[in-house]
């Protein structure tokens, strides 16, 4: 266990030095950051103006969802997405073949593939969401309980695996049908998570609850903070993370059984 | 200038694109769900009575046509015109005896054929789901074309002229996230301008961007009435000539700054 905690220090600090050389890099992603957070805000500020709540979603409570949807893409784009993205994405590993010099690392082959690199610049999306959701939390202005506090840390325990499961499920994919793009999708698809499941219409709001759980990634946390999360929902959605979580694996597991190798 | 070489051009590109499409198609697919994200979103904002005007079925019919007039409209080139200064492989298009834009126009053209083989089916079988109303007549019509045509042309030109200033920035498509931002907020793809805040809405209707992507979607849909209409197209000519004189300055500056290296 240990030695899988030192394996990621030593991850993220090559991934460090690899992005150190492009300092002026920084500015760029600065700007991205910026313009990511400034757009979501306007977005609810717009929102709101013209209407008081979207089916019992008011200001505050949206804006607590928004801070988690940022988090969750902080963390995406802080090791899950460069990870994944580097064996299943466009040019990865398994297009270009050079996943069998990954498969012959003595390490765990997922843990290999969801924290080999780090993108740091995304430090400053992470610290952004959190600026956002404490913001957010002083706004909805009720006393966070040592209760609350550990419901909505669970259910947000339980989104990131939801996400780190789909964005797996989606990449593994890419064994049976090498030449598509599926990590797209879901990064495309983890948009819809940015508002409430509940205000889609209900064949949506079905798909993105129990087929592609985006819906669930946020709109959980996000309730559980406000307190409006009744005590089955969170242990369905732990349950259902976990579960996610294993099949996603599994998914995984079998990809790597079709796996054949590209000629060289 | 020959022209025959550009068409020629533009024919190949086209088709070799369509070899692609899978790629393409998930291009668009990206492209259209933030839309679809906001026009659900107001749907539920407007729920069962109307907002400013707009019904769950207005805003359908708004969004849905937006999703292929964006598509018309954005220029997927100005992404790679950084790249082919960095790389050096402008030196190959500016000894061919065409204009270099060619290359651009050829990818736009071939972009907007594989986009629509696309996005159309898929707004027709969302359309049928959600059963937007349009008012369309034949005025409406009329006037949508040109100002889809220039706004496409102001969309590219805007970007191009922006991109070209690689000659002297590496990383000068950053000013083009920068754009996309501004028309995601004030070119009707957040909200369209009526819904924008009262404060916010002469600041839409007087920079660039509303011309880039929604005005056109408002004539066809009638959100505009006649002299607002005359009024846009005004502005949307002050803005289309601006942004190729800057073109035109940005690039013969940057041809004269211009070396390449190897070959």
């Amino acid at each position: 266990m240990l030695h899988y905690v030192k394996l990621i220090g030593q991850f993220f600090k090559i991934s460090a030095q690899a992005e150190m050389a492009y300092r002026a890099n920084f500015f760029i992603r600065l700007l991205y950051s910026v313009l990511n957070v400034v757009t979501g805000l306007f977005s609810l500020v717009v929102i709101f103006n013209q209407v008081e709540s979207i089916k019992g979603w008011d200001l505050p409570s949206a804006l607590v969802l928004l801070g988690i949807y940022l988090l969750l893409g902080a963390l995406r784009s802080l090791f899950m997405g460069p990870s994944l993205e580097s064996v299943a994405g466009m040019d990865g590993e398994i297009w270009t073949g050079t996943f069998d010099f990954t498969l012959l690392r003595p390490v765990n082959k997922q843990f290999m593939i969801s924290f080999r690199y780090w993108r740091i610049f995304a430090l400053i999306d992470l610290i952004f969401a959190l600026g956002v959701l404490v913001y957010a939390i002083v706004l909805l202005g009720t006393p966070l309980s040592i209760l609350t506090l550990i419901r909505f840390l669970a259910t947000l325990t339980a989104g990131i695996l939801l996400l780190y499961a789909a964005l797996l499920a989606f990449s593994s994919l890419v064994f049976w049908n090498s030449g598509f793009l599926f990590t797209w999708v879901i990064n495309d698809l983890f948009q819809l998570a940015r508002y409430p499941v509940g205000i889609y219409p209900n064949w949506l709001r079905l798909i993105l609850t129990w087929i592609i759980p985006v819906g669930l990634m946020t709109t959980i946390p996000a309730q559980a903070l406000a307190g409006t999360l009744s005590p089955g929902l969170l242990i369905l959605t732990i349950f259902f993370s976990v579960g996610a979580f294993i099949g996603a694996s599994l998914l995984f597991r079998r990809g790597l059984q079709k796996y054949s190798s590209a000629s060289s | 200038m020959n022209h025959r070489g550009g068409w020629a051009l533009i024919k190949n590109t086209w088709q070799s694109w369509l070899q692609h499409r899978g790629f393409f198609f998930l291009l668009a697919f990206g492209w259209m769900l933030p839309l679809l994200v906001y026009m659900l979103v107001w749907s539920a904002a407007a729920g069962e009575g109307s907002l400013e005007g707009f019904s769950q079925e207005t805003l359908a019919g708004y969004y849905l046509i937006l999703i292929l007039s964006n598509q018309l409209t954005y220029p997927i080139t100005n992404w790679t015109v950084g790249d082919n200064i960095r790389i050096g492989q402008i030196s190959r298009w500016l000894i061919q005896p065409m204009s270099p834009l060619y290359h651009a126009l050829s990818a736009e053209i071939a972009g907007k054929v594989v986009f629509m083989v696309f996005s159309i089916p898929v707004t027709g079988l969302l359309a049928l789901l959600i059963h937007p109303t349009v008012d369309i007549n034949i005025t409406n019509v009329i006037l949508f074309l040109p100002a889809l045509l220039f706004a496409w042309v102001l969309r590219f030109f805007w970007g191009y002229w922006l991109a070209l200033l690689a000659f002297w920035a590496t990383r000068a498509d950053s000013l083009l996230a920068l754009q996309d931002t501004f028309i995601f907020l004030l070119g009707g793809h957040l909200a369209p301008i009526h819904l924008l805040p009262d404060w916010l809405q002469p600041i839409a209707r007087l920079l660039p961007f509303r011309y880039m992507s929604a005005f056109p979607v408002e004539i066809l849909t009638g959100q505009v009435t006649g002299q607002e209409t005359l009024l846009g197209f005004i502005a949307l000519t002050i803005w289309l000539t601006l942004a190729i004189l800057l073109y035109r300055f940005v690039w013969q500056r940057g041809i004269r700054h211009y070396e390449a290296v190897g070959g």
